[in-house]
């Protein structure tokens, strides 16, 4: 008798082991502690599914999604990608409005698709495909130290300067002045040591942070004349017609507009994203453009106490790049496995999701609903900007040669702003014709 | 016996050299669907044209030319001064720590230490009157910077293998240079670092093998940049194979490149040098 009881235990227990699928999920280091936390929550509701979150930097996340695809490995279930690699990742994700229709009683009724916001959902389709839920909505912003635009003693001695009013740059031009006003060697009445902390390295950094300076000239009016609409696959640094759009007299202005501002900046080509981060943190500069998610560690840092009094956020004095990620699912596993993970970036993406990530990991929502929630808002002071800034912000190419062409663009940008390479429209033409080559492989 | 040994090799060493060289003649791009085809020597001839191919080779060229001999130098120095003094072996552990330390490590405490704000390097030349030095910002600092850290990393690798050479010399020769009147550095000149010399080319040949796939010094610190500046032959195959876009064919085409030119240097070093008479391995 004990030795059937123990049988069936046995058999119960393997039964119930066996039940359990295992998800792994690949995540950039910038979305990890949101989808690790939103991974404990939703094992609580399916304890039949089990999470486990990979974190990967970006350098080695986007290779290694590309290295599973192409192996067919299945090592991953659910790839947290950047909608820029939208082209090369499309071939190893799943359709999921394909997907959504061959399994209807998957569908939360209260998903609400609707409510996802158009760039956000659009970034995420490939050749009419849906390869990935929105996930992270993140857009650059434009921090300064609001303490100091406020501070009447700056304001009348930047009047006296400059002959106008002391505000925060809408346009990079005004920028230039308010950055060296802020620049110890320029001012020695300044309360900081640079104007503006700027990251212009050889890194993939550099591709975004041109656009924040092209992209004013790409989508004005003169701009949309000469290149026509901008293409959602080709991105701000193409025309309409797929050439190099930065190949041109305002491809230069960018140019000009970057180097205007990199005297008022520590280190400018020598800085990343963590190196600005430390200079606005500690109160070394005025103001940095970065993304939406370092506001939680500017608002911990004690340099910028009181964050409320000191942290200033506005829209990008140029326009903003977006910097959107998506969950999708690996076609090369098991059709039990799809479905898990189906149900892991569902919940993931859901109004209740959105929400709660925003305010606990500052993740920028992909949905209309936590735009215009009142918790949300008073949770995270951005909140109330983005709307603006998601309805005209640039983005980049999303085509499969995207990587290529960003290395390239990278090395020969900055040997641009280091004087390495001449600043002339030969130059620029230079370098369309290696995209040329790139694109036409 | 040796079967399963052979054919762990072949599997392990050979066949993927060997899919190496053939990816090589492809254009296999994992960013691509339909890619893999045959396309001659494509690859081979696009490295000829290609900018930031020979401005990877220049650089890679100067730092066999800079940081080797200055890792020999340093190496052979610090060998030859530690020897009876007080605390030498306290001292010699305290110099290979660089070489146990990981690459990766290595190169994070290095960019803290060049970092133009925060970084003690500044905080120091500031402290004498010199200004801040962009390390990784300008062209010329950043190649300083990247062969820094690779001196400070590979140098006690020169010094180790002197150091046991250098105990290891016959001490009747080194008595009798005694009883002939030589002494301190005459005696290391004339005596010690002849006797040295094959050790000295064998490490001199491993550390230009090294340096010509040197690659984490540069992820870690400064990327490749400014621009190209920086960026070694291994670190650029990286980039095209791994990093930007999975261009197997041709970063295949790099990497057979590499092993093709490292094969031909070796080859001539050990000619020129005579290594195999040096080393009593061939009777010519």
């Amino acid at each position: 008798m004990k030795l059937k009881l123990l049988l069936l235990a046995l058999a119960l227990l393997s039964v119930l082991a066996f039940a359990e699928v295992t998800i792994s999920v690949v995540a950039c280091s910038d979305n990890a502690d949101s989808l690790k936390w939103l991974a404990e929550e939703f094992m609580k509701r399916n304890p039949d599914i089990k999470v486990e979150v990979t974190t990967l930097s970006w350098e080695v996340l986007y290779p290694r999604i590309l290295a599973d695809i192409s192996a067919k490995s299945g090592a991953f279930d659910v790839f947290n990608w950047d909608v820029m690699t939208a082209g090369a990742v499309s071939q190893g994700c799943l359709d999921l409005f394909e997907f959504i229709k061959q399994n209807p009683d998957l569908v939360d009724p209260s998903y609400d698709m609707d409510d996802l916001l158009p760039l956000a959902k659009n970034l995420g389709i490939w050749d009419g495909k849906l390869v990935g839920f929105p996930y992270f909505n993140n857009t650059m912003l434009f921090y300064y130290r609001k303490d100091l635009f406020e501070n009447p003693k700056y304001k009348e001695e930047f009047e006296k300067m400059f002959g106008r009013p002391l505000r925060v740059p809408t346009t990079w031009a005004e920028a230039v002045d308010v950055a060296r006003y802020f620049t110890k060697s320029y001012n020695k009445n300044s309360p900081t040591q640079y104007g503006i902390a700027l990251m212009f390295p050889t890194t993939h950094t550099m591709f975004y942070m041109y656009l924040i300076f092209f992209g004013p000239y790409r989508r004005s009016v003169e701009g949309l004349t000469r290149f026509g609409p901008v293409d959602l696959d080709y991105g701000d640094y193409f025309t309409a017609d797929r050439k190099p759009a930065f190949a041109s007299d305002l491809g230069l202005k960018a140019f000009e507009d970057m180097k205007a501002l990199m005297p008022y900046s520590p280190d400018p080509l020598g800085s990343d994203y963590g190196e600005t981060l430390e200079y606005f943190a500690k109160g070394i500069v005025a103001m940095v453009p970065q993304w939406t998610n370092p506001y939680l560690q500017f608002k911990s840092s004690p340099a910028l106490q009181p964050a409320a009094e000191k942290i200033g956020i506005a829209p990008m004095p140029g326009r903003s790049v977006a910097g959107n990620w998506a969950l999708g699912i690996n076609k090369f596993i098991s059709t039990e496995k799809q479905k898990a993970a189906f149900k892991f970036i569902q919940f993931a993406t859901s109004k209740w999701a959105d929400k709660e990530k925003l305010i606990r990991f500052a993740i920028a929502p992909v949905r209309k609903s936590t735009l215009e929630d009142a918790e949300a808002q008073n949770a995270i002071p951005w909140v109330k900007v983005l709307p603006s800034i998601y309805a005209d912000e640039t983005f980049r190419p999303r085509i499969p040669e995207e990587p290529r062409l960003e290395d390239i663009s990278n090395i020969n940008f900055a040997k641009i702003l280091s004087g390495e390479l001449p600043l002339t429209l030969d130059t620029l033409n230079k370098l369309a014709n290696e995209w040329e080559k790139v694109l036409t492989k | 016996m040796v079967l399963p040994a052979i054919v762990l090799f072949l599997v392990m060493t050979v066949y993927p050299f060997a899919y190496m060289i053939y990816n090589s003649f492809t254009n296999l791009d994992l960013s691509k669907s339909g890619t893999g085809q045959f396309v001659g020597l494509r690859n081979y001839t696009d490295i000829v044209r290609d900018q930031l191919a020979l401005s990877s080779i220049e650089f890679t060229a100067l730092m066999v030319l800079i940081a080797v001999p200055v890792e020999m130098i340093l190496g052979l120095a610090l060998s030859y001064l530690i020897r009876g003094l007080f605390a030498e072996k306290a001292l010699r552990s305290l110099f290979l720590i660089p070489m146990m330390v990981p690459a990766a490590v290595g190169g994070f405490g290095w960019k803290m230490l060049f970092n133009f704000i925060f970084g003690p390097i500044n905080y120091f030349l500031n402290l004498i009157g010199l200004q801040s030095i962009e390390w990784f910002g300008k062209i010329n600092t950043a190649r300083t910077a990247v062969m820094i850290v690779e001196i400070w990393q590979w140098t006690p690798f020169v010094f180790l293998i002197l150091y046991a050479a250098l105990q290891a010399l016959p001490k009747d020769i080194l008595d009798a240079g005694k009883v002939d009147g030589a002494d301190g550095w005459r005696l290391f000149l004339h005596i010690e670092l002849p006797l040295l010399r094959p050790i000295l080319y064998v490490t001199l040949l491993l550390r230009i093998i090294d340096v010509l796939r040197t690659f984490d010094s540069v992820y870690m610190t400064t990327y490749g940049g400014p621009g190209s500046a920086t960026s070694t032959w291994s670190f650029y195959a990286y980039k095209v194979t791994v990093s930007y876009g999975w261009n197997i064919g041709y970063g295949s085409a790099l990497c057979v490149i590499l092993v093709i030119v490292s094969g031909i240097l070796i080859n001539t070093l050990t000619r020129v040098l005579n290594i195999g008479r040096e080393l009593g391995l061939s009777k010519e």
